[in-house]
């Protein structure tokens, strides 16, 4: 069991610190401000939900916001499978949440508040998604260096969400080289093993 | 102990609040089978994630086969601080020898050696340190690298191959999707158990209500401390785990590192058990599947990118450390676990000793799992880590494997449990799982854990009628 390390465990893991009341409290108050609104207001077409995508735990904007930040976080060539739908982050993101209530609130609420907090806690003052991209990888690095434990605590539940939403999918392995879990023509299970001339076995 | 107590004539019945699953139902696929097969708990505050098992065969079908007779220097500890003076070593050894063998516990040699357990190998032998390959558990094995995401052949010597239908032969009845809820416990006697059906959803299903004078629990760390104080029973203190952190290093030739056995070799030089005395770190080969890799990686965007395109290059090490850390959970299930500094400093020392290894075996670059530590490319960089402010939110990941305690046995009337694993307010009630070990361990736990059961198990039969 040692060798399993979840990015679905560490998406818990930063949910539960997200539970803190600060998170509700930084979401709650920027609801009173008028800053969140409702719907799709104001959303950019390309992170609109397809329309079959029946979400059961993500709203339009939170979809969007998770859609935006996961393209960031993957990387460019990452960013293009993401723009495709190929894989559809923000479902597989619904569909984990969906299975792990408890982690659900938090994330939402962690979404949101990526998408409208401005200075102290982020660099912003509009929302991530109306962001060029250089703007928003500024936010998000900006989030994980913080010296406020609450924006580190953000950066890494979204993160690990869109890591197991991305690097879970078949998809990704254009990326990472990964022949999937039997070997394939290319690579075989036989590659991994120790050298026949290795200068030492262990 | 289902096994046993089923051999001995009783009628057992287990209850198992995950599903059932067999050697064909595992799919190797990192997502599907995660969400199907493993619990998980996050401690409030410090954010510690921690996991188990949560199907039939528990922690052993999702474990990584490596098998560990209990230290000396533990069983020493159980005895002199805990006032376990049956649990020597001389006692304790019946039980061992029998898991041992009852789980196929074999040497793992060359032929399921990977190239990751090999560039770990080969940095500990340039640098004199204690290292070898580790005894697993396992037949015939496939080097599929998929052991702990159920193993596909079958090869792994689980106890849903083992001691599961061992006991159902004897006659036990195994019921999947059965939460346990609380022990019936009356005039301090146990009555049986009230559980509740589970739905494929995890919804609630109806109830069911189990009449038994004798009740083994078995919900592991993360449930049975809880079930004891939603019964109304004193347990909950003295958890403790094996923190762990992994370190990653990109090599020029292929490592393949998601195929071969997921974990294979240890180094034990920064160990404090068997011998050795060091800080208390055990440096372990781990498998590097994309799903579990990525996260361990520092930073994000174009940076973490690069370094997961070189996914096949990588080598991946454990970092393993025996806590002095102690924590609690409610009768919620709520957990409360706040790392020592102690404790850190042993993660830090953890992580550069992995990259002097990686380093000494000729790795390119080493990533250590903190946000902000650029590559190390040499010794001359482990400064960077020496210098860094440890904190659990720092980490890219950080989390505890191998959990004990909660409803410990212990010579004195403060420990839930006696030495023979009885619950001492409760009569008829056994912790048989890791929830009864007073510490950690220092390795990895199933044997020590599986014989603790058999030991009990045999006990209750030896004491049945009396």
């Amino acid at each position: 069991m040692t060798g399993r390390l979840l990015a679905e465990t560490d998406v818990r893991r930063a949910a539960a610190m997200l539970g803190r009341r600060d998170v509700l409290r930084l979401a709650g108050l920027a609801a009173a401000a008028g800053l969140v609104p409702g719907g799709c207001a104001g959303l950019p077409d390309d992170l609109a939900a397809p329309p079959d995508a029946e979400l059961r735990v993500l709203t339009p904007r939170t979809y969007a916001v998770f859609t935006a930040a996961a393209a960031r976080l993957v990387g460019p060539a990452g960013a293009e499978l993401i723009r495709a739908r190929r894989p559809d982050v923000g479902v597989q993101a619904d569909r984990f949440l969906a299975n792990a209530p408890e982690t659900a609130g938090p994330l939402r609420q962690a979404l949101l508040v990526l998408e409208f907090a401005v200075w102290p806690l982020a660099p912003k003052l509009r929302p991530f998604t109306s962001l060029a991209a250089p703007a928003q990888d500024a936010v998000l690095g900006a989030l994980m260096r913080s010296r406020f434990d609450l924006a580190r605590q953000i950066f890494g539940g979204v993160r690990s969400l869109a890591y197991f939403a991305f690097y879970g999918a078949r998809e990704s392995r254009l990326l990472t080289g990964y022949p999937g879990p039997f070997g394939s023509d290319a690579v075989t299970i036989g590659d991994a093993m120790v050298e026949r001339d290795a200068e030492f076995v262990p | 102990m289902a096994a046993i107590l089923a051999e001995a004539g009783l009628d057992v019945v287990v209850l198992e609040a995950g599903p059932r699953l067999e050697t064909d139902d595992f799919t190797g696929d990192e997502a599907a089978m995660t969400q199907r097969l493993y619990g998980m708990a996050v401690a409030a505050g410090s954010g510690l994630a921690v996991y188990a098992g949560r199907c039939v065969g528990g922690s052993t079908v999702i474990n990584d086969a490596l098998c560990f007779r209990p230290p000396p220097e533990i069983l020493a500890s159980w005895r002199d601080e805990y006032g376990l003076t049956g649990l020597t070593d001389a006692a304790f050894a019946p039980p061992v020898d029998a898991v041992w063998h009852d789980v196929h516990v074999v040497p793992t040699d060359r032929a399921h050696l990977n190239r990751n357990a090999h560039r770990l190998g080969v940095g500990a032998e340039r640098l004199g340190w204690a290292a070898s390959a580790t005894p697993r558990n396992v037949k015939d094995c496939a080097n599929l690298g998929l052991c702990n995401l159920g193993c596909p052949s079958g090869a792994k010597q689980s106890t849903l191959l083992t001691y599961v239908p061992r006991a159902e032969r004897a006659g036990a009845r195994v019921l999947a999707g059965v939460r346990a809820e609380r022990v019936r416990v009356e005039g301090g006697r146990v009555l049986g158990v009230v559980a509740t059906r589970l739905g494929d959803d995890g919804g609630p299903r109806g109830r069911l209500t189990v009449d038994a004078p004798l009740v083994c629990l078995a919900a592991g760390v993360l449930g049975t401390p809880a079930l004891l104080q939603r019964s109304g029973l004193p347990a909950g203190d003295g958890v403790q785990f094996h923190t762990s952190v992994h370190v990653s290093a990109r090599f020029r030739e292929p490592i393949h590192g998601y195929y071969g056995p997921t974990m294979a070799y240890a180094v034990h030089e920064l160990s404090d058990v068997n011998g050795h005395a060091g800080p208390g770190v055990m440096i372990e080969s781990v498998a590097g599947h994309p799903l579990v890799t990525a996260p361990t990686i520092p930073g994000f965007g174009a940076e973490h990118a690069a370094v997961m395109a070189n996914l096949p290059y990588l080598a991946r090490a454990l970092v393993v450390i025996r806590d002095r850390t102690r924590g609690h959970i409610d009768a919620d299930g709520a957990l409360h676990y706040d790392p020592l500094p102690a404790d850190l400093e042993r993660l830090r020392a953890g992580m550069i000793g992995a990259a002097r290894a990686y380093l000494a075996a000729g790795a390119l670059e080493v990533y250590v799992p903190v946000h902000g530590v650029a590559p190390l490319r040499s010794e001359v960089d482990l400064a960077r880590v020496e210098a860094l402010a440890l904190a659990p939110s720092r980490f890219a990941l950080v989390y505890a494997v191998h959990l004990f305690g909660g409803a410990t046995m212990g010579g004195g009337a403060s420990a839930p449990c006696d030495e023979t694993g009885a619950h001492r307010a409760a009569r008829g009630l056994y912790v048989t799982d890791a929830a009864g070990l007073p510490s950690n361990t220092g390795v990895n736990p199933q044997i020590t854990i599986m014989a603790n059961a058999l030991r009990i198990g045999h006990g209750i039969v030896a004491t049945r009628g009396r």
